[in-house]
């Protein structure tokens, strides 16, 4: 559906959090970027949001239950990109 | 009497920093790879890191981990320039490079990575930042720490700070292991550099390296003694057989 976005937003993870070793085709869309998955930190998931934040013009509030659900896959984030996104 | 040191499991980056000229040389050395530390974790450090982490797994080797000394009398500077430089255009700081442009970052990453309990600190004392570490080094062993480890880090400035530099230098870092011997081995103390005359050229040299450089090469060396003169200090490096 967002297949473009996805793609877009991985490599977006890759260069923001310096991802070594990581390419775009490693990262299921669907699996968690956050301890299980990826293996994200909580540094990483203000990189990210400030990331996303310069390249679509999204704000993420870092305590709301609601940013939880949009950062837990590359999935998730796509569709919360293409629903809130000003640039 | 002064304690005596032993001082062993010398590491360095680059491998030959002893044998370097003051300044360049070490920019066209690959950085070290750093395989021993997780990716996940490796991937946040910045070139001085590399380096003195490198050392430090280097003078460690498989043995059990030591309580640490991170010395370094700039740190890593361009994250701090790097941050600033952000802050004057409006934009917001990376919070990665916020979270390790503290003096410690390196230490804290070592002691992460390796799940280490021992205790490490951060020591940044301008001049006289190798002697404050082995000050500390000396402090540790005396309350019954059976071997400590220090860690000498620094690159030359950046600018806009460069003009600040009082010598020339080359991104270095090296690691030694330190532990207390009889008779025999390193001492360190500090006298009033006014109170005496100079101990011969070696006092009143214009440093043309840092002062940790210096004093490794003495390490490396069978000199008998190494004065460094700080300010009103006169710190006496001295070899017992």
């Amino acid at each position: 559906m967002h297949e473009p976005l996805e793609q877009e937003i991985k490599l977006l993870i890759i260069e923001a959090l310096n991802l070594e070793d990581v390419g775009a085709d490693d990262i299921d869309p669907d699996a968690p970027l956050f301890v299980d998955g990826l293996g994200l930190d909580s540094i990483d998931a203000l990189e990210l949001g400030l990331a996303l934040q310069k390249r679509y013009g999204v704000t993420l509030s870092a305590e709301s239950e609601e940013t939880r659900r949009h950062f837990a896959s590359v999935r998730a984030l796509s569709r919360f990109v293409a629903d809130s996104r000003t640039a | 009497m002064s304690p005596r040191l032993q001082v062993t499991h010398l590491a360095t980056w680059p491998d030959d920093l002893v044998r370097m000229p003051a300044a360049g040389g070490g920019g066209e050395q690959p950085l070290p790879k750093l395989g021993e530390m997780p990716p996940m974790m490796r991937r946040r450090v910045e070139p001085l890191g590399r380096m003195a982490l490198h050392v430090a797994y280097a003078s460690q080797g498989q043995d059990a981990p030591l309580p640490v000394i991170f010395a370094s009398r700039y740190g890593d500077v361009p994250r701090s320039i790097a941050l600033l430089r952000q802050l004057v255009d409006g934009q917001t700081p990376s919070p990665t490079a916020f979270s390790l442009s503290v003096h410690n970052a390196f230490g804290a990453l070592w002691s992460i990575a390796g799940g280490h309990t021992a205790s490490y600190t951060a020591i940044a004392a301008g001049d006289e930042t190798v002697e404050a570490a082995f000050t500390e080094a000396i402090g540790l062993l005396a309350d019954g720490t059976p071997a400590v480890m220090v860690v000498c880090y620094d690159e030359p400035l950046p600018a806009p700070y460069d003009v600040y530099a009082g010598y020339p230098d080359t991104a270095h870092a090296w690691a030694c292991r330190l532990r207390l011997g009889d008779g025999a081995g390193i001492s360190l103390s500090s006298v009033p550099a006014d109170a005496n005359a100079p101990a011969g050229a070696a006092a009143d040299v214009a440093p043309d390296r840092s002062a940790d450089r210096r004093v490794l090469g003495f390490l490396k060396s069978d000199a008998a003694a190494l004065d460094h003169r700080a300010g009103a200090r006169l710190w006496q490096w001295r070899r017992h057989a």
